[in-house]
């Protein structure tokens, strides 16, 4: 199999890394050869955090080379901006609107942008571009907490990931603490709804 | 990995994803290994921590050690009573551990003792990069070095097997890279684990005085003689692809899985021979390597380890060799970690190869996007004791005090706005340099340090400040947890590595026991009080200790929520005249600014409190009490 890259993009404490191993465990669960990267530690508390997943056979390196990424899942609207070396005009970026404000814009009195400006930096590299309002979905499953299994939903939606919808969700049961087993379900399948609703006219 | 115990299944064949050091782990089971000691480091910390997790079902003996050098020992001392061993550390803890190190290589050992030192190049979550391949050739241990975690878990067997055959430890030398990738990997049979050990005296070998050292150096470099035969043979010293056109690549650990994909990029038509096994090289393997090819790249993170070998097996077989690496013209770099694309720019360079490379106009796009994106560095998590700690360090201190810190969370209150923080170097450094700056400067010290840091390498500074009567504070940030590497045990939390209880070993104890005579422990959220204790504090005119003991904030909330009780958040009243003080002094994650108007992310706010403290209106209430 061709290599498939995806980047995960967001902030400490927003499931990233639980969202790059669910996308791992699925592509073992079928198979496929994958290697995910995860950064640990100091860099982890509150700062920018990013996760590669690398799927293919010839895959050795955990890291996504440079405008390799075929998909950019930005779960906050600033962190897919600052992980746009990764896309071409051949990236898909799928990412969430619910923006995490950094401190630093506190205070330094600045704004955080606009999404227009946000959407119109993305174009520059990229037209595949789908924003999925994951903060609501994640309340509307039932923990916002699940915004990262949106995330995932919604990348399944497009049917870009050679990876069997029921493959990702039996990964995900099976990560998720069996309590919470039932929530990121349906968040994963509000995900899914999304994009096939709304999402399909960015594409 | 659905849970640790999945580790234990004895599945031979069974594939699933695992973390580097999960594998470590499951290696740890499949070699029979039944002591594991650590000191708990990033990006190591998930040997001991998942090991911590199954030991007892495993029936294996596993420890959190105060420092690295005890881990060693105390696993040395097992393997030469016959018992399989690990420790696992991070790269700066070799550098505590490296008394130990150089000469157990002499006394050597009986059973399997393998050390693995985690390196962090980029410097991820420590404060140096330094190349503990070095260490290798310093001190004559065999060192393997594995790319992938399923490899990571085959050399944990193979470094048992070979440090069985020569009765000396292994190092086993992972980066972040492999440490902390996910990949697949297939199981192999679990060995039972057998913790019975027998001593057997043989003093000539283990008491290295100087007559017994002498003889035993000397065995040391017989024993490296038969490691150099078995790096010949050794499956993990590789050819992984067979060009035809003369260029040669030589590369091992992480940056071995770059330089393949750069060759596949490339469609270079070139040879890779991958090193598993880098002390002792296989000399006369890269002879022949080198003797085969016209042009050799050397590809490897950090330091030209690789490199300089190669260049002096090259003077004895093939001088006339041209070899390119980061020696004299460097083509890649010597600091920071390597990727696809470096290790793509520095052979095309070499090769005089078109690279895809970023175009102007791709740089253009990309300056203009980070040009003005503000940037999200790493922060003390909202409700984390140590802000408040800091914020009344700073009130009490001032400008004038100097701020001595250390290794942990706590390292992140040297930013503005707290700005505690103004010399670090390792673990246990600010007791000791603050005595130095405060004897030549005469200005109030405070030294910042945590709670597991405390008993890793701050005693013996301690000791010297009472005995050379330094006039220094001690601040000590307890959170009773190592927290900055997940939060493991340590010698005050009553807790060990197997689950089980044990005796605390209190800081205010062991300080006064030392003989520092003003000893306080306080709440640093009981602001007020804090900071008339740190006051007094720096009245002192010998050594002085302050606990704020107060716990960490995120196994605080994890307990809170294991047990159903919902946390917490503040609240702004209409006081609030968003004046910004709040904001400004503490730079909480929780505290934020939406069109003009102070907020807080009550997801995040744990109501410690402490921007009510510091809020000159009044206007922020519900802070626990």
């Amino acid at each position: 199999m061709k290599e498939f890259n995806i980047v995960l993009a967001g902030v400490g404490g927003q499931g990233t890394l639980l969202a790059a191993e669910i996308l791992g465990t699925a592509a073992v669960m079928e198979g496929l050869n994958v290697r995910v990267s995860e950064i640990h530690g100091m860099a982890q508390r509150g700062g920018a955090v990013t996760s590669d997943v690398r799927i293919g056979d010839n895959v050795l390196a955990s890291t996504v080379a440079e405008r390799r990424a075929d998909v950019l899942l930005g779960f906050e609207p600033l962190e897919t901006l600052r992980n746009l070396k990764y896309a071409s005009d051949k990236t898909l970026v799928i990412m969430s609107n619910e923006k995490i404000p950094p401190p630093e814009l506190a205070v330094k009195k600045q704004a955080y942008p606009s999404m227009d400006d946000v959407v119109e930096k993305i174009r520059l590299f990229t037209k595949k571009l789908i924003v999925v309002e994951a903060a609501k979905l994640a309340k509307q499953a039932g923990n916002s907490l699940t915004q990262n299994v949106v995330l995932i939903g919604a990348l399944a939606a497009t049917k870009t990931l050679r990876i069997k919808d029921e493959t990702l969700i039996k990964a995900l049961r099976e990560l998720v603490p069996a309590k919470h087993s039932d929530v990121n379900t349906k968040a994963f399948k509000l995900g899914y709804e999304y994009v096939k609703q709304q999402g399909s006219k960015a594409l | 990995m659905p849970d640790a115990h999945v580790l234990l299944q004895d599945e031979p064949g069974k594939r699933l994803l695992l973390l580097g050091n999960e594998a470590i782990v499951r290696g740890i089971l499949e070699a029979g290994i039944s002591v594991v000691t650590t000191y708990p480091g990033t990006p190591a910390s998930e040997i001991g921590d998942t090991t911590s997790e199954l030991a007892k079902e495993a029936g294996l003996y596993m420890e959190y050690s105060t420092n690295e050098i005890v881990a060693v020992e105390v696993a040395a001392g097992a393997a030469n009573c016959g018992v399989r061993a690990l420790t696992a550390m991070k790269h700066v803890g070799l550098n505590v551990a490296a008394d130990a190190v150089m000469t157990l290589a002499y006394v050597g050992v009986k059973a399997g003792h393998v050390i693995v030192t985690a390196d962090d190049p980029e410097c991820y979550s420590s404060q140096n990069e330094q190349d503990n391949r070095f260490y290798a050739l310093l001190s004559n241990l065999p060192c393997l070095e594995p790319s992938d975690p399923q490899e990571a878990k085959e050399m944990v067997v193979a470094a048992v097997e070979l440090s069985e055959r020569l009765g000396l430890p292994v190092l086993l030398r992972t980066t972040t890279r492999v440490n902390h990738t996910r990949g697949p990997v297939s199981y192999g049979q679990i060995v039972k684990p057998n913790l019975k050990g027998e001593f057997v005296r043989d003093m000539k070998r283990m008491v290295m005085v100087p007559a017994f050292a002498r003889p035993q150096h000397a065995s040391l470099l017989e024993k490296m003689k038969e490691a150099a035969q078995i790096s010949e043979k050794s499956p993990y010293n590789k050819i992984t692809r067979r060009g035809k056109s003369g260029i040669g690549i030589i590369s091992s650990s992480s940056a071995y899985n770059y330089a393949a994909e750069a060759v596949d990029t490339l469609k270079l038509d070139a040879s890779v021979l991958k090193l598993g096994v880098t002390h002792p090289l296989p000399e006369k393997k890269i002879a022949e390597y080198l003797k085969s090819h016209r042009r050799i790249v050397v590809v490897e993170e950090l330091e030209p380890y690789l490199e300089m070998q190669v260049k002096g097996i090259a003077k004895d077989y093939a001088p006339n060799l041209e070899i390119y690496g980061k020696m004299r013209k460097p083509y890649f770099a010597r600091k920071g970690e390597l990727s696809t694309q470096a290790v793509l720019a520095g052979l095309a360079e070499i090769l005089n190869e078109k690279v895809p490379t970023n175009t102007k106009e791709i740089a253009e796009k990309l300056s203009m996007i980070s040009k003005d994106l503000p940037s999200r560095p790493p922060m003390l998590c909202a409700g984390c004791p140590h802000r408040a700690s800091f914020y009344i360090t700073r009130k009490v201190g001032g400008e004038e005090t100097i701020y001595p810190t250390d290794i942990g969370c706590y390292a992140l209150g040297a930013a503005a706005p707290l700005s505690v923080g103004d010399i670090l170097v390792c673990m246990g450094s600010s007791i000791s340099t603050a005595q130095g700056i405060s004897k030549v400067t005469g200005r109030n010290t405070i030294a910042i340090v945590g709670d597991s840091t405390f008993f890793h390498a701050t005693l013996s500074g301690l000791v010297n400040a009472v005995y050379n009567n330094s006039k220094v504070v001690l601040v000590v940030l307890d959170n009773q947890t190592t927290a900055m590497t997940g939060n493991q045990p340590h010698p005050g939390t009553g807790v060990t590595g197997m689950h089980s209880p044990s005796e605390k070993v209190l800081i205010e104890d062991v300080a006064r026991g030392i003989g520092v005579k003003y000893v306080r422990v306080v709440n640093p959220f009981e602001t007020r009080e804090a900071e008339s204790v740190l006051k007094e504090a720096l009245k002192q005119s010998g050594p002085a200790v302050v606990v704020f003991r107060a716990p960490c904030a995120l196994m605080a909330a994890r307990e809170k929520r294991s047990k159903g009780i919902a946390v917490s958040a503040c609240r702004i009243s209409d006081k609030c005249s968003n004046c910004m003080v709040c904001v400004k002094l503490l730079g909480c994650p929780a505290l934020t600014v939406e069109e003009g108007q102070v907020r807080i992310i009550s997801d995040l706010c744990s109501a410690c409190g402490l921007c009510a403290y510091v809020c000159p209106y009044k206007a922020i209430e519900g802070a626990r009490p």
